[in-house]
């Protein structure tokens, strides 16, 4: 169950995980101090999008085609 | 203020007073902060980053619990919900070709393009310095705006291996920043 809190802050998790992981947050200590641990990252990520050539377009390494 | 107080004279007198001062109170103190963080994901479309930061407020409101929670983990869980409201609304305007935002949109946001470029190397940096399992789950996740299960399904495994492996893969990828100096 603690696994869900990355998922939880990047917004991964489907509606009905969401709210499953969002009360077990309500009583989990670990969770509350891991999220406010990651919830920086996500606005790091989206900093990818500045990128002169954006890597939306070529597919990653690890995709097969 | 003390909010056993504060709940049981709303329920004694006026609930709807109570409830528009408790939501102005959370304006108050973090409303500001929430919508400067917000516009950087709505590629500055202010009426909708508003629009979020509402919503987030009034969720937060309707959860008042949390609200007893430190300022910090507060501040975290509302950076969260924020975050899941803005790509709910992006997924629902894409399933609408004819509303698709204009893609220069973000020429229009702060003018700093070059340190944000060096900060956008040293995540991609990072990124690619985390095991192929771990950026892979990453990529195909957030960065495509896919859900575990539809992640889970284009590389054929099990839901909780991806839950899994994101996690590690995060917390592998935030020691890499804070060693950068990149997150705080
Ligand atoms: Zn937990």
């Amino acid at each position: 169950m603690h696994e869900g809190v990355a998922a939880y802050v990047l917004g991964v998790l489907d509606e009905e995980e969401l709210e499953e992981f969002e009360r077990h947050l309500d009583t989990c200590a670990r969770c509350q101090a891991e999220l406010q641990d990651m919830a920086e990252i996500p606005s790091r990520l989206d900093e990818l999008k500045h990128l002169p050539s954006a890597a939306e377009d070529d597919p990653p390494m690890s995709m097969s085609r | 203020m003390c909010p056993v107080l504060g709940h049981l004279a709303g329920k004694l007198e006026s609930t709807d007073a109570e409830a528009e001062h408790r939501i102005a109170v959370l304006y108050q103190e973090f409303g500001g902060p929430l919508l400067r963080h917000v516009r950087k994901s709505t590629g500055n479309d202010l009426q909708w980053a508003e629009d979020v930061v509402q919503e987030t407020i009034v969720r937060a409101w309707r959860h008042s619990a949390r609200l007893q929670w430190e300022p910090s983990l507060i501040w975290a869980w509302l950076l969260t919900v924020a975050r899941r409201i803005v790509i709910d609304g992006r997924r629902r305007k894409s399933v609408r070709p004819h509303e698709v935002e204009p893609p220069e949109v973000d020429m229009l946001a702060v003018p700093d393009g070059s340190e944000r470029a060096l900060s956008a190397m040293v995540v991609a940096d990072a990124l690619r310095s985390l095991s192929e399992e771990h950026r892979e789950v990453i990529e195909q996740t957030y960065l495509r705006d896919r859900t575990i299960n539809e992640a889970a399904e284009i590389l054929g495994i099990p839901p909780g291996t991806v839950k899994s492996r994101l996690y590690y893969g995060i917390r592998a990828l935030r020691v890499l920043l804070r060693d950068k100096g990149v997150a705080g």
